[in-house]
């Protein structure tokens, strides 16, 4: 590929759909009405096909030599703002970790949107919809190809507003603007961390640049030397911004009541996708978090409390897309915990972020071809989406069911399917950290048995949701009509080729370690030397998935009448998983509560003290004029006394009477 | 090119002039025309002015001027000339005062500005004004003059002559053409802001004296006296006497908390044209009451004690700000309280005393103006069709207006600046310099990203998201307004540039900030390296001198 080429192929990554947006923001509503898809699929099209032409032209020669230098690709932009210090440019860099991602983020979408073309159909907001679906494609894909610190914060907020955008898009449902806003605000408290972050990096290196920053290490070492609890705060500091965009606990609220968004907004963004940028980002620094083992440590703990809190959530939820939900911040959680096992080695640090974004490429795809799924059952429900008013599926829509089971096999951890390989690669770099590290080992021991405990969960929650919709006595409520109708080609489609993702992408590229050679060319990350499969951690992964399903099928299609006595012995620990530990109320009370409360107190000392103050200090004058005031009372009697009193004391002083 | 800057401060209040003249003749319905014939000349006239700077500036290159404060266009005359000129000996004593009109790039790009948001006024006020219109108009056009002398002014007394002459327009403004508690309202901003004055005004006699009897020959030109202080600083403890007293005329203006209280009130009771401008450009006057007295001439004061002191204040402001607009239900009153807190972020900018810290202040004082200026313009539409602004009876006004929805949900995004929007490089730049002080004060500062998220989203949540729920419009309302309609071909004239200019200044920052950029490095510069002082010690060094002269 020429320079020029390779220029044009990266520009229309994001290029493709931001010229989709601006059509559709332009035209949708008057000229292509039900014809907006089509600018979005060409565009989104077209970012795939670049985005698999990057991969391969990235490609090293040989996977054999891990010491080929660094590959990567770059298209200048421009200079977006220089002041002083501070040198920003709006450019593209891609190198074998966001070429990876990139791949996933265009594909997902297109198949998304091609979904929603069956799904939105006859919505009143269809040109909107796909204006939003390619301006966030255009987001996530910048986002993605960020050369330096204060663009990916560019575009990691506009992300966040594409979310707020669609997660609203129903914006006459109350709970759709209350979940929109919820999203936004939420995600600001990370973003404040991250932006503080970012001006602690230019602080302390006088650049933003990942190339300054990241990719020169004896730079990085040397800083690092000087600055040990800088950068422990720089580390610290993203993390938090990583921790509300990737919905991590306690910032992992906002994404259960997103999924208000039409569902494949939830397949594309709060699944797949834009949620996931936490994880790049964090992947992205490990160069950083190098020197922050204490950083790495509390990541792969907040990953592992997520994991377990989210899956202990979805144990009780009755509703499909929030079993979903819950599902992805557990399985966004395992993301965290392996790219925290740098702590326990620098060798490990490669092996555990690759762990992260394969599991993270792995994810996409099963999460969005389930959330589709999901989605294809509302969609012939009549937007029911309560697992309780339907079961027995199966028969009814074939296609959505047999798909669904790719997804829940592949998500369960069902040996040989995408999510068993991706989870059991971090099972195996938490493992080994536990094994290898002496300050650490015991803590990452623990990571380690909560993700197998995490491990049995999702496969028996997953399930659980899979049996309640698709087995059992067949029920559909009245809102489907008389003829439930099975996904329609456009959504179909989609659903299979993802399924057939979920199936085998998994397979494919660990088997032979391919993902983990591409990955290791990323700049900043030291070759693993060698790869080796857990033969009996595979085992063990494998049986414990398969353990869950079976559990979850004894209780609910054996025994339809178990789930309802196990939650009645246990009322407490249910509502606590119902209830979702309260974490919403808690936040009300000690947060949102105090805040208001803290907003009406500043309201009235405003209105009440300072211009209490200020209209005092006004009347001041007229205060003061009070006394003499009453000298003027207007009779002219008054003045006539004053007059002649004045008039006598001054004679008296020119007689002389006053004198001695 | 001055010739353009005297046309276009002349324009204006040549429109305001006739409108008044002919008010009792002219039929009131052309009023307006008139006035958006006026401010139309105007903002072309604005722009030109502009264009030709950037030519110029591309000619002359980075200044290389010394003087922290270096108008590149200039002109000069003498006014009046204060003190006994007859006698030879006695000359250096007399204090010049001169008409110095001039252009540096914080002007041009203020003026522009200025010569914007008076169309905007125009159009907003279009079918909302219905009384006494051509005095309206004047008084807008005239108020507008005002503001762009005040931004073109070089000398010292000229440019308190024009600061304190754009509050008798305005004070007319609110107190004839505003809401039920207008009196009240006006009577107390112009009061609370001419005390405030007169206090500055000591500080600025006390700077032309000083200089004065230091020997400068033209103590009232700005750049003479800039120059000046910088090779005779002041004993930084007269600079504090001096900065306090400048400070407070211009903290009420800003406002800075706790001097804000008049403005819910002003803006509450304002029209939208007067919301408009009062955000847009009058509360400018106080920041750039900063930038052009404070920081180039006192810098010890301002590094030693102004940047503390602003920043915890204007630290306060965004967080009080920010939480009493978070439980308004007048939403007139929230974006009100927004200004607070946005202001705050302009001032820690401008505090933060380095050259990215100023370029934020400056360039958020250009964004607060836009998006506040066009949050006011929406709520002046919703307002003009259901004469309410109470959150408590609208509700889910995006199924009604959807075009008017989209542009609030644009101009809040400016507001909250998400990148890609204006307010985002404002804001990005001012806590960046900040943090390079002092990341303490950048780090409170920026609670207000999600605060101001918070309420501005909260806002949006319940007036235009939900279902719809509109209040009942009364009978003879409706007769004259026919049925509630989207936005008219006027009010997207008004809101189009004003959105325009918000997208352009977010994706292609660099331009605005290359206008700027070298009058804002001649200030920082004073900065580069320099240590605070002890101000402590200097004081007991001085009373030991004292008392050792006395023994």
């Amino acid at each position: 590929m020429s320079p020029a080429t390779e220029h044009l192929v990266l520009w229309l990554i994001p290029g493709a759909p931001l010229v989709a947006a601006l059509v559709i923001a332009l035209l949708g509503k008057s000229v292509l009405r039900e014809r907006s898809h089509w600018p979005c699929w060409l565009a989104l099209a077209t970012s795939m096909v670049c985005a698999i032409l990057l991969v391969t032209k990235l490609a090293p020669a040989t996977f054999e030599s891990p010491d080929e230098s660094v590959i990567g690709a770059m298209a200048t932009g421009y200079s977006w703002l220089k002041v002083g210090g501070m040198d920003v440019r709006i450019d593209l860099r891609a190198d074998a970790m966001s070429a990876l991602m990139l791949t996933m983020v265009t594909s997902v979408s297109f198949l998304v949107s091609v979904f929603a073309c069956g799904y939105m159909h006859g919505d009143k907001g269809y040109p909107r919809f796909f204006g939003a679906v390619s301006l966030f494609v255009f987001s996530m894909v910048m986002l993605v190809l960020s050369a330096n610190y204060l663009q990916l914060f560019i575009f990691w907020e506009l992300v966040g507003l594409c979310s707020y955008l669609l997660i609203g898009f129903w914006f006459q449902k109350p709970s759709a603007a209350a979940a929109a806003k919820k999203a936004f605000v939420v995600n600001r408290i990370g973003d404040m961390g991250l932006i503080l972050g970012i001006f602690l990096i230019w602080d302390t290196f006088g650049s933003m640049d990942f190339a300054n920053v990241l990719f020169d290490a004896d730079n990085l070492s040397l800083i690092a030397q000087d600055h040990p609890t800088r950068m422990i705060a720089i580390c610290f500091l993203l993390l938090v911004g990583a921790m509300g965009k990737s919905a991590q606990f306690p910032l992992h609220v906002w994404l259960p009541d997103a999924m208000e968004g039409p569902t494949p907004v939830s397949a594309l963004i709060h699944a797949a996708t834009m949620v996931t940028a936490g994880v790049y980002l964090v992947a992205r620094s490990t160069p950083l978090f190098m020197y922050a083992p204490q950083a790495q440590v509390f990541i792969s703990c907040i990953g592992a409390t997520t994991a377990l809190i989210a899956a202990l959530i979805a144990l009780t939820q009755t509703d499909l897309k929030r079993v979903l939900a819950y599902s992805t911040v557990s399985q966004l959680g395992y993301m965290f915990m392996a790219l925290g096992v740098g702590a326990a080695g620098a060798e490990l640090a490669t092996a555990g972020a690759t762990a992260g974004m394969f599991h993270l490429v792995t994810h996409g795809v099963f999460k969005a071809l389930l959330f589709l799924a999901a989605g294809s059952v509302m969609h012939s429900m009549g937007d029911v989406i309560d697992m309780r008013r339907f079961s027995g599926l199966r028969k009814v829509i074939p296609v959505t069911h047999w798909t669904f089971l790719c997804g829940a096999g592949a998500l369960a951890g069902v040996p040989l399917l995408a999510g068993f390989w991706s989870k059991d690669e971090i099972l195996a770099v938490l493992h080994e950290a536990g094994h290898h590290s002496d300050k650490y080992g015991n803590i990452f021991t623990a990571v380690y048995w909560i993700a197998t405990v995490t491990a049995l969960l999702t496969a028996f929650y997953t399930f659980r949701a899979y049996f309640m919709t698709f087995w059992g006595p067949e029920r559909t409520p009245p809102e489907a009509g008389h003829h439930p109708h099975d996904a329609p080609p456009a959504m179909a489609w989609p659903l299979r080729i993802l399924a057939i993702g979920a199936l085998t992408v998994g397979a494919a590229v660990a088997v032979t370690h391919l993902f983990a050679h591409y990955f290791e060319h990323t700049p900043g990350f030291e070759p693993v030397e060698n790869h080796v499969f857990h033969v009996g951690l595979m085992v063990q992964s494998g049986l414990i998935a398969l353990f869950g399903i079976a559990v979850a099928w004894f209780m609910y299609v054996k025994n339809p009448g178990l789930p309802a006595k196990v939650s009645q012995g246990a009322n407490f620990l249910y509502d606590l998983s119902s209830r979702k530990f309260f974490l919403d109320e808690i936040f009300t009370a000690i947060l949102v509560l105090p805040l208001r409360g803290l907003a009406y107190l500043c309201f009235m000392f405003d209105t009440q003290v300072i211009d209490r103050i200020v209209d005092g200090i006004g009347a001041l004058p007229r205060l003061l004029s009070a006394a003499p005031r009453l000298l003027q009372t207007g009779y002219v009697s008054s003045y006539a006394l004053m007059m002649w009193v004045g008039a006598l004391a001054c004679m008296g002083y020119m007689l002389g009477l006053f004198h001695q | 090119m001055i010739q353009l800057l005297f046309i276009l401060l002349l324009v204006p209040l040549g429109a305001g002039g006739l409108l008044l003249l002919f008010s009792g003749v002219s039929q009131q319905r052309s009023a307006r025309w008139i006035a958006l014939g006026g401010s139309l000349v105007a903002l072309a006239l604005s722009l030109q002015l502009a264009a030709d700077y950037r030519a110029l500036q591309a000619e002359q290159g980075v200044s290389a001027s010394d003087s922290p404060i270096a108008p590149r266009v200039e002109y000069r005359r003498t006014w009046e000339i204060i003190g006994d000129t007859s006698t030879p000996g006695a000359a250096a004593d007399a204090i010049k005062l001169e008409f110095h009109f001039g252009l540096d790039g914080i002007s041009v790009v203020m003026i522009v500005l200025t010569a914007l948001l008076g169309v905007v006024c125009v159009l907003s006020s279009w079918d909302a004004i219905t009384e006494r219109e051509s005095e309206f108009y004047a008084a807008l056009l005239i108020l507008q003059s005002g503001v762009i002398g005040v931004f073109c002014a070089f000398d010292a007394v000229l440019f308190y002559v024009f600061f304190e002459f754009t509050l008798i327009p305005l004070f007319f403004l609110i107190a004839i053409w505003g809401g039920p508690q207008r009196r009240y309202a006006a009577v107390k901003f112009f009061l609370y802001t001419l005390a405030g004055s007169l206090v500055t005004l000591l500080g600025i006699i006390t700077l032309i004296g000083y200089a004065a009897k230091g020997g400068l020959t033209s103590p009232c030109s700005l750049p003479e006296l800039a120059a000046w202080y910088q090779a005779h600083p002041m004993d930084p403890w007269l600079q504090v006497g001096v900065f306090a007293a400048l400070s407070v005329g211009f903290l009420i203006k800003v406002p800075v908390f706790p001097f804000h209280t008049w403005l819910p009130l002003a803006h509450v009771e304002a029209p939208t044209a007067g919301s408009i401008l009062l955000a847009g450009v009058l509360l400018k006057l106080g920041t750039y009451g900063f930038l052009r007295f404070c920081l180039p001439m006192l810098p010890d004061a301002c590094l030693t004690v102004g940047l503390p002191a602003a920043a915890i204040l204007s630290v306060i402001g965004i967080v009080y700000g920010s939480l009493c607009a978070l439980i308004q239900r007048d939403v007139k009153k929230l974006v009100a309280y927004s200004s607070v807190a946005h202001l705050g972020f302009c001032m820690l900018g401008l505090f933060a005393l380095n050259v990215e810290g100023m370029t934020g202040g400056v360039l958020q004082m250009v964004n607060h103006g836009l998006s506040t200026g066009a949050l006011f313009l929406i709520v002046g539409m919703f307002y003009e069709r259901y004469h309410t602004r109470m959150m408590d009876d609208l509700g889910g006004l995006a199924s009604r207006l959807p075009l008017m929805a989209a542009g609030m949900v644009f101009i809040c995004m400016a507001s909250v600046g998400l990148p890609g929007l204006n307010g985002f490089p404002g804001e990005m730049l001012s806590l960046a310099g900040m943090f390079k002080r002092n990341p303490l004060y950048a780090a409170a500062g920026a609670t207000g990203l999600v605060l101001g998220a918070w309420y501005l989203l909260t806002m949006l949540q319940f007036v235009f998201f939900g279902p719809l729920k509109e209040p009942a419009v009364h009978h003879h309302d409706h007769d004259r307004h026919g049925p509630i309609r989207d936005i008219s071909f006027r009010e997207l004239a008004a809101l189009l540039p004003l959105a325009a200019a918000c997208l352009w200044i977010g994706v292609r920052p660099q331009p605005l900030i290359d206008v700027i950029r070298p009058d804002i490095e001649a200030v920082a510069k004073l900065y580069d390296g320099r240590p605070p002082v002890d101000l402590k010690a200097l004081a007991v060094a001085k009373v030991q001198q004292r008392s050792g002269q006395e023994q």
